[in-house]
């Protein structure tokens, strides 16, 4: 997929050029300042939310987006058991039905690769809003612009992603993205069983990023602009031993903050459950929230550029 | 406020308190890591916002440095490119400045837009010693240069129309931290 000025499809980070994202970046800034003068951009037009994995959160995101450019939105939030695919209707086959009736789809499936063969059929925009273990883009679109409107640049920025990195999307999607950037740093910090994949390694050598690995996270406090912490996903374990003795590995706590620089930030993609301790959450480094929020701005300023 | 009584519509806010400091400690950083310490440094700012900036990014460095950084303060006034269409304001503070011969100079200063307060600042400083070097430091960058002159470090860029203004919220003036959109 051709993406230069023009964008049909969201699919991966990998599509995203630097230019585009520098776009969308200022017209989020733009929507987020005065969010009244984009009311009604999207009158008449209707957003499609196809979710056949459970999420809320992005979900809710997709939905106030649309409504506040004035565009209305329909969806099945269940589509596995709910929809014709319960009855063993195919994806492309529901996707060729919704793009009749709605002007852009929004997908979240379990199969990786599922919004690529959407799009294949798709008359109509088609958002990933994740696919399994493959990619969540948008999110690493909120989250990227995060970075830049906490620490005011993204060239330079030093990141440790922490966490479930071979299971994370928003990890991978994130990562795809920092690579477009200059003199990125990165620390991958995960236990063996759910370190990074190799293919993302390779690409971030490939794009000349260097990268450490490691399973210390204390000792890479210090060092980083960023600490981006991840669940470690319990539904993506075949094995419940694997997963608890993983689970709760890396917390981060007063002590942390007190390793950490006094402007880095800690993000988290949420939902958490005890990957960041609740104390933490007043302290100003503590984006998460604001991280939340701006998903509200980019998803608008995205579908903006898709449809206005 | 002093502001919603003289300058229009607050459109919208670019930073809070929380964020101002997170970017001046952000600052603190970038300085020390460029100049590899803080030896040979000293700050000074560009009255009277900058000024105020310049003391608080001090406060900063020595947290992080263990020492204290000089600090000293400009009035660009006299060497203004507009003094035959705007005299010269009044009962600001005058140029105060700590020995800055060799020294590495960082101006500070709240907001940079045209880029003439900056060159007049640095001509005001040249005639008062000459410093190794001269870097810049400014809480909102908010782009429209008219001079080839660029911050080497930024609190935040700020898209902004020409018709629109930037005004810093200081502490020690407003009662508040905070910057805002007006127009």
């Amino acid at each position: 997929m051709a993406v230069g000025s023009r964008l049909r499809h969201v699919i991966e980070s990998q599509q995203f050029s630097r230019s585009l994202l520098e776009d969308l970046f200022a017209r989020s800034d733009e929507i987020k300042r005065e969010p009244h003068r984009f009311m009604g951009r999207l009158n008449g037009q209707v957003m499609a939310a196809l979710f056949y994995e459970p999420s809320t959160r992005t979900r809710l995101s997709f939905e106030a987006a649309m409504m506040r450019l004035g565009g209305q939105t329909m969806g099945t939030d269940n589509a596995r058991e709910f929809s014709s695919a319960a009855k063993g209707e195919t994806l492309e086959d529901t996707i060729r039905i919704v793009s009749g009736y709605a002007d852009v789809i929004v997908v979240r499936h379990n199969e990786e690769g599922a919004a690529k063969r959407a799009a294949a059929v798709s008359s109509v925009p088609i958002i990933n809003a994740g696919d399994g273990p493959g990619q969540h883009p948008t999110q690493a679109l909120l989250d990227l612009y995060t970075i830049k409107d906490e620490l005011n640049r993204i060239d330079g920025i030093r990141v440790a992603l922490v966490g479930d990195l071979a299971n994370g999307r928003t990890v991978r999607s994130l990562t795809y993205l920092l690579s477009k950037f200059k003199e990125i740093q990165v620390w991958f910090v995960a236990p063996p069983l759910v370190a990074m994949r190799d293919d993302l390694k390779a690409h971030l050598d490939e794009h000349h990023v260097p990268w450490v690995e490691t399973e210390d996270l204390d000792a890479v406090l210090p060092e980083v602009d960023v600490v981006y912490m991840t669940r470690i996903q319990k539904e993506r374990f075949s094995d419940p031993a694997a997963y608890e003795a993983v689970k709760g590995i890396y917390r981060i706590d007063t002590h942390s903050l007190e390793l950490m620089r006094k402007y880095a930030i800690v993000m988290h993609p949420l939902p958490r459950v005890d990957e960041i301790a609740p104390e933490v959450d007043g302290d100003s480094r503590a984006a998460y929230f604001r991280q939340a929020r701006n998903g509200l701005h980019v998803r608008m300023a995205l579908l903006d550029r898709l449809l206005a | 406020m002093k502001w919603t009584a003289t300058a229009g519509r607050v459109k919208g806010t670019v930073m809070d308190e929380d964020a101002n400091r997170r970017s001046l400690t952000r600052i603190a950083h970038e300085i020390v890591e460029r100049n590899k310490g803080a030896n040979d440094l000293v700050l000074v700012g560009v009255v009277r916002k900058g000024d105020t900036l310049a003391k608080r990014l001090a406060g900063h460095i020595s947290e992080l440095e263990g020492s204290m950084v000089p600090v000293g303060r400009i009035n660009p006034a006299r060497h203004r490119d507009d003094l035959h269409i705007r005299p010269v304001a009044d009962g600001r503070d005058l140029s105060e400045l700590p020995d800055i011969k060799d020294r590495i100079v960082v101006l500070v200063d709240d907001v940079i837009w045209h880029g003439r307060t900056i060159r007049a600042a640095m001509d005001a400083l040249m005639e008062l010693g000459r410093p190794r070097a001269i870097q810049l430091a400014v809480l909102v960058d908010r782009g429209h240069r008219e001079l080839p002159i660029r911050p080497d470090y930024v609190g935040k860029n700020v898209a902004t129309s020409p018709d629109e203004m930037i005004y810093v919220c200081l502490k020690e003036f407003e009662d508040l931290d905070q910057v805002v959109v007006i127009r």
